[in-house]
């Protein structure tokens, strides 16, 4: 019976490995070095990227900052590496396993990683590292920090967040729009204070009180992790009850469970957020009012670019609307025409600096 | 969590096998007693509730507003009360049970309890939507569907551990299951396909889970965990591999909501009970049935014999082996049920780490429940209605920081299971490989 059991206990012990081997190493990006290598010049460079939790085929979030490593790899022939992050707990670990394999650019993928790259970075000061969504600061001694081996590559979403805001109040029908968001950290809430700003200025300009519910500049409504689509859905739910017809979910993939609650309403419109979710969720098109798109396709390319070009830069990158690291896509034709034409002016003015996009 | 009030049982059963009569006596008296700081203590506890309540929710409060609930999302029915009088109201009730019941305790305070509880949380919900409008019936419905996976995960729990088999793999069974309902759905266009589909899943794990340690005797807590581990791995792998680049594979769709004849339309307690869909009106017909079936038939017997004691249960002839087996497959079953209500009954599609910790909450709501279907059911609903309210106070712009807020489902939760009082005792054999001789 001992023999028996050790051999059942060695078989779970080998499925759990091979289980987990697999979960970690995505296929997709992996593999498709060979049949690219368009730019011979760039094929020794290997740039891997860690994500954050809720896996790399998120449409949201972790997708978007792959799209430019798999961009990277078709265009400029450098060979991509993924590693999902599962939890909180594999940050660390993931790192270190593409320090060790020699990786010539390390893409930590999210605000949750900042100690692990900051741990990792002070380690190795030879390994190139280009984190996103991430600014290094020092809580304690109050200051900036800034390592001669890490791109920040941070993005003012709030300045495209105040446009999907304009234009959520601007269409409401009800006088009340709608944000949530995964983790209350800064650069999810970033995203719902642009739109409360926006939605003030909306009110501002033409005596109106739309209400925004779920964040009223400090704190908020938040479904606790990056995962759980069926709480977005019952969140997204209790905002529709509450009156709400535009809501903008700050949750990567936990937005779907909103796209399943507007889809089961009527009159309930979204703002996706990280990318144009008609690219997306194209199966939603339709109730997308907006998107607030946060490009870091754009930036993790040209990160990786200017490894593949020996050009890198450490310090902070800020995408904006003026350099378009952040923006939302064209209006449509279900954009009354003044409402497109006043978002237009604020972008502009947004850009030239006149227009604060900081909630009152 | 569960000591606090835990002493009541032991005495009782003393009593009755006390022979000589002076003992009897004595123990009579000691457990009335008991019995009596008991219920005192219980009646100081709901004096401060009432009062806490006037005092937090009442005070203060300006007696010309008023607070709305909205009872129906189709009609325009409405509750309008004045906010400070209500919680007066409702504080008074709560002082006033707490004061009788400390003069003279009252029966059945167990279920006043739960009195006590709703009135507080009424007065609280008053105080919280003063002077604005709220969705009461929202607020319900979405408690019913929070309320259903867990419920049907416990029952899943129930199922194996009350025939002696620890089950911690609940949320790697209801991943799986999640994933292959999903994937059978859309494939086969139909959502009764990816239902049975992932019922059977369930029911794969399951039997793995009893082959390692019903007949292989792998402690129940590793076989579980590598259930968990291997669920976790498989469904990121197939999930990436398959379906991202097949995302016509991904679009299951969801069941529509049945409003029940006649029952559906009973204003405002139809609309969140009666009208969903087909998992919350399984949920409904499969607790009470597994509940009668455990503890009124003699399958159910067998089962729990094979739980408490298996070594007298397989004198008597019953297989205890076998009866593991099936309660564990059943389990997985329950278990492959409630993982294929995320895509079919909620999301339309899956998605990596979709439970996101269920299957665990799953197991506690089972123990909450002490071990039984309609009581895992009544834990259930009060943890989905913990996590509505909190949704809704972050909605309302209570003062309470979102992280407390998120917190507040479990810290109910735990509230409620110390206030019940009472042992939660797990079948005694639970756990516990048994060697056939």
């Amino acid at each position: 019976m001992s023999r028996r059991f050790l051999r059942m206990a060695a078989l779970g012990a080998a499925l759990v490995l091979v289980a987990g081997a697999c979960a970690s190493e995505d296929e997709g990006s992996s593999d498709t070095t060979e049949a690219s290598g368009a730019d011979s010049s760039g094929s020794e460079i290997t740039a891997c990227q860690v994500t954050d939790t809720g896996g790399v085929d998120d449409r949201s979030f972790n997708q978007t900052a792959n799209d430019g490593l798999v961009q990277a790899e078709d265009e400029l022939g450098v060979q991509g590496k993924v590693l999902e992050s599962s939890s909180e707990a594999d940050f660390e670990p993931n790192i270190k396993a593409f320090v060790d394999q020699g990786c010539d650019l390390i893409i930590p993928v999210g605000f949750l990683l900042d100690g692990a790259t900051q741990a990792s970075a002070q380690e190795n000061p030879d390994q190139k590292y280009a984190i996103v969504d991430v600014d290094f600061f020092d809580a304690d001694a109050g200051e900036d920090i800034s390592y001669d081996n890490v791109e920040e590559l941070t993005f003012a979403t709030d300045q495209a967040a105040f446009l999907a805001g304009y234009l959520a109040a601007g269409t409401s029908t009800t006088g009340k729009v709608g944000t949530y968001g995964g983790i209350n950290i800064p650069t999810v809430t970033i995203f719902m204070d642009g739109y409360l700003a926006g939605v003030q200025q909306y009110n501002a300009d033409n005596g109106t009180d739309v209400e925004v519910l779920g964040w009223d500049g400090s704190d908020g409504l938040f479904t606790g992790d990056f995962e759980d689509q069926d709480k977005g859905k019952q969140t997204t739910k209790s905002l529709i009850d509450e009156g709400a017809d535009v809501i903008m979910p700050v949750a990567g993939p936990v937005g779907l469970g909103s796209v399943e609650a507007a889809n089961e309403a009527d009159g309930v419109k979204l703002v996706w957020v990280d990318t144009d979710g008609c690219i997306s969720v194209p199966d939603a098109c339709d109730l997308f009012l907006t998107s607030v798109q946060k490009k870091m396709d754009v930036a993790v390319f040209d990160s990786i670019k200017s490894v593949v070009d020996d050009d890198f830069k450490a310090g902070l990158y800020t995408g904006t609307l003026e350099n378009d690291g952040v923006g939302i896509p064209e209006m449509g034709s279900d954009i009354p025409e003044d409402l497109a034409k006043k978002v237009d002016e604020y972008k502009a003015a947004i850009i030239s600096g006149d227009q604060s996009v900081t909630p009152s | 969590m569960t000591d606090t009030s835990s002493s009541g049982t032991q005495p009782e059963a003393s009593v009755s096998t006390g022979t000589k009569s002076t003992d009897k006596q004595t123990a009579d008296a000691a457990v009335a007693a008991e019995a009596r700081r008991r219920a005192t203590r219980r009646g100081i506890i709901w004096l401060f509730t009432g009062v806490a309540v006037i005092w937090l929710f009442a005070i203060g409060v300006d007696t010309s507003i008023s607070s709305t609930f909205d009872l129906s999302t189709t009609t325009d029915l409405t509750l309008t009360v004045p906010s400070a009088a209500t919680v007066w109201v409702l504080g008074g009730v709560i002082v006033a049970l707490g004061v009788l019941q400390i003069v003279r305790p009252l029966g059945a305070s167990g279920y006043l309890s739960v009195l006590v509880v709703i009135l507080a949380v009424m007065a609280f919900l008053t105080w919280a939507g003063r002077d604005q409008a709220f969705s009461l019936v929202g607020m319900l419905q979405s408690t019913v569907t929070r309320a259903t996976p867990l419920a049907l995960g416990a029952l899943a729990g129930v199922l194996c551990e009350r025939s002696g088999v620890v089950n911690i793999a609940i949320e790697g069974m209801m991943l799986f299951s999640a994933f292959l309902a999903a994937f059978a759905a859309s494939a086969s266009g139909s959502l009764w396909v990816g239902m049975a589909v992932g019922v059977f899943g369930g029911a794969a794990l399951a039997w793995g889970h009893a082959g390692l340690s019903v007949t292989y005797k792998v402690d129940q807590i590793i076989s579980g965990t590598a259930i968990n581990f291997f669920a976790t791995g498989i469904t990121a792998y197939l999930a990436a591999s398959v379906l991202t680049s097949n995302p016509q594979l991904n679009r299951s769709g969801t069941f529509d909501n049945w409003s029940l004849p006649l029952l559906g339309d009973i204003p405002f307690i139809g609309e969140f009970l009666f009208d969903n869909n087909i998992y919350v009106y399984t949920m409904y017909v499969l607790l009470p049935l597994v509940t009668w079936m455990l503890f009124r038939s003699r399958w159910g017997l067998r089962v729990r014999s094979v739980g408490e004691h298996p070594r007298a249960a397989d004198t008597v002839g019953i297989n205890v082996l076998r009866t593991r087996y099936h309660s564990v497959i059943l389990g997985g079953m329950a278990a492959g049920l409630a993982g294929s209500f995320l895509p079919l009954g909620s999301v339309g599609s899956f998605q990596e780490d979709m439970t996101a910790g269920r299957g665990f909450i799953a197991l506690a709501v089972m123990i909450f429940g002490r071990w039984n279907p309609v009581g895992a059911l009544g834990a259930a609903l009060l943890f989905g209605f913990a996590e509505s309210l909190n949704s809704k106070l972050a909605i309302l712009g209570t003062p309470i920081p979102s992280e407390f807020l998120l917190m507040a489902p479990y810290v109910v939760t735990l509230f409620v299971v110390a206030g019940f009082g009472g042992r939660a005792r797990p079948p005694a054999a639970d756990g516990q490989p048994y060697e056939t001789n």
